[in-house]
C-alpha cells in the first residue's frame, strides 16, 4: 500500500516521524501527521492537504501549541512533576540523573525511551524506515483509511489529501481534537478537500 | 517543621492521586534507566539472552522491547 503513496504523502509520513521526535514523543500519532501536512517548510506541507488546511485558517504554529498543551514535551520523559513525585517517596531525581550522566554522558537519561517492535503495516519496512518508529494504532488506522478514501474516490494514488480525509474519517485522534479546538468543522474540512479535488480534476 | 511533616505525610500518603503519581514517575525513571542500561549492555557486546537473564525476563520480552532501536554508535545511521 505504501508504494501507492505520492512523494508528498510519503513526506507526510516521514515528516510525522520527525515531528514526533522533535517533540520527544514516543509514538507517531494523528497529531504528528497533521503537523506534517501543515508544515510549509517541508515538502509534506506542500500538498493539497496543507493548502486546504491553511485555506480553512489552520496554522502549524497554532496546532503545535495546542498539541503541546495536551501532551507536553514527551509524555514519557521525566519532567518537574516527576521529580517532585519522586522526591515525595525519597528519590532525588537530580542525583540519579547526575550519576547516570557521569557514566553515560549528558542527556543519557533523556534519550528516547524503548520502542516496542512495530509489526504489520509498516513493520516490514522496519530497517529502511527505522525512523518510522512505532505509529500509534490511530495513526495506522488513518493511513489505512487514506487508502480506502483513495479507492472510494477512484484514485490510483494516495496523496496528502487522502491522508487528511483518512484523519478526518478516523475522527477520534488528537489530530482531529486539536483541529476542532481551533474552530474547524470536520465536515466542512472534508467538503473543502472534495471541492479542491473537483476543481483540480 | 511543618515542611518535614508535609513530606513525611506525602511519603506515606493515602491519597491515591499522590501515591499513583509517584508510581508513574518511578515507572518513567525505570524505563529511562532500562533504556540506558540495555543500550550499554548491547554496546558492550552482551547478547539478548545475557540481558534477559540479568533482568529476569524472557529473551523474547527484552528483544521485543529493545531491538530495533539504534545502538548509540557513531557509525549508525541516525
Amino acid at each position: 500500500m505504501f508504494e501507492r503513496f505520492t512523494d508528498r504523502a510519503r513526506a507526510v509520513v516521514k515528516g510525522a516521524v520527525a515531528e514526533s521526535r522533535t517533540l520527544r514523543h514516543d509514538k507517531v500519532g494523528t497529531e504528528h501527521l497533521l503537523l506534517a501536512m501543515l508544515d510549509e517548510e517541508r515538502e509534506s506541507g506542500g500538498g493539497i492537504a496543507g493548502r486546504v488546511l491553511r485555506d480553512a485558517g489552520v496554522t502549524a504554529a497554532d496546532i503545535r501549541a495546542r498539541i503541546e498543551s495536551h501532551v507536553g514535551q514527551g509524555p514519557r520523559s521525566l519532567g518537574d512533576a516527576d521529580a517532585e513525585a519522586l522526591r515525595q517517596i525519597g528519590i532525588d531525581l537530580e542525583a540519579v540523573r547526575r550519576k547516570v550522566e557521569e557514566a553515560f554522558g549528558e542527556g543519557a537519561l533523556s534519550r528516547p525511551p524503548a520502542r516496542p517492535h512495530s509489526r504489520g503495516l509498516f513493520g516490514f519496512r522496519r530497517r529502511r524506515y527505522y525512523a518510522a518508529g512505532p505509529f500509534s494504532p490511530r495513526a495506522k488506522k488513518v493511513l489505512e483509511l487514506s487508502l480506502r478514501e483513495a479507492i472510494r474516490l477512484k484514485h490510483k494514488h494516495i496523496g496528502t489529501e487522502h491522508v487528511l480525509l483518512g484523519l478526518l474519517r478516523e475522527g477520534e485522534g488528537l489530530g482531529v481534537m486539536v483541529l476542532a479546538e481551533s474552530g474547524v468543522e470536520v465536515d466542512d474540512l472534508r467538503r473543502r478537500v472534495i471541492e479542491e479535488l473537483r476543481a483540480a480534476a | 517543621m511543618s515542611q518535614a511533616v508535609d513530606l513525611a505525610a506525602a511519603a506515606s500518603s493515602t491519597d491515591p492521586k499522590v501515591g499513583l503519581r509517584a508510581v508513574l514517575a518511578l515507572r518513567r525513571l525505570l524505563e529511562s534507566l532500562e533504556t540506558v542500561q540495555v543500550d550499554n549492555a548491547r554496546a558492550q557486546g552482551w547478547s539478548w539472552q545475557d540481558i534477559a537473564a540479568a533482568l529476569e525476563v524472557s529473551r523474547q520480552a527484552v528483544h521485543k522491547k529493545h531491538a530495533g532501536r539504534p545502538v548509540v554508535r557513531p557509525s549508525q545511521e541516525a
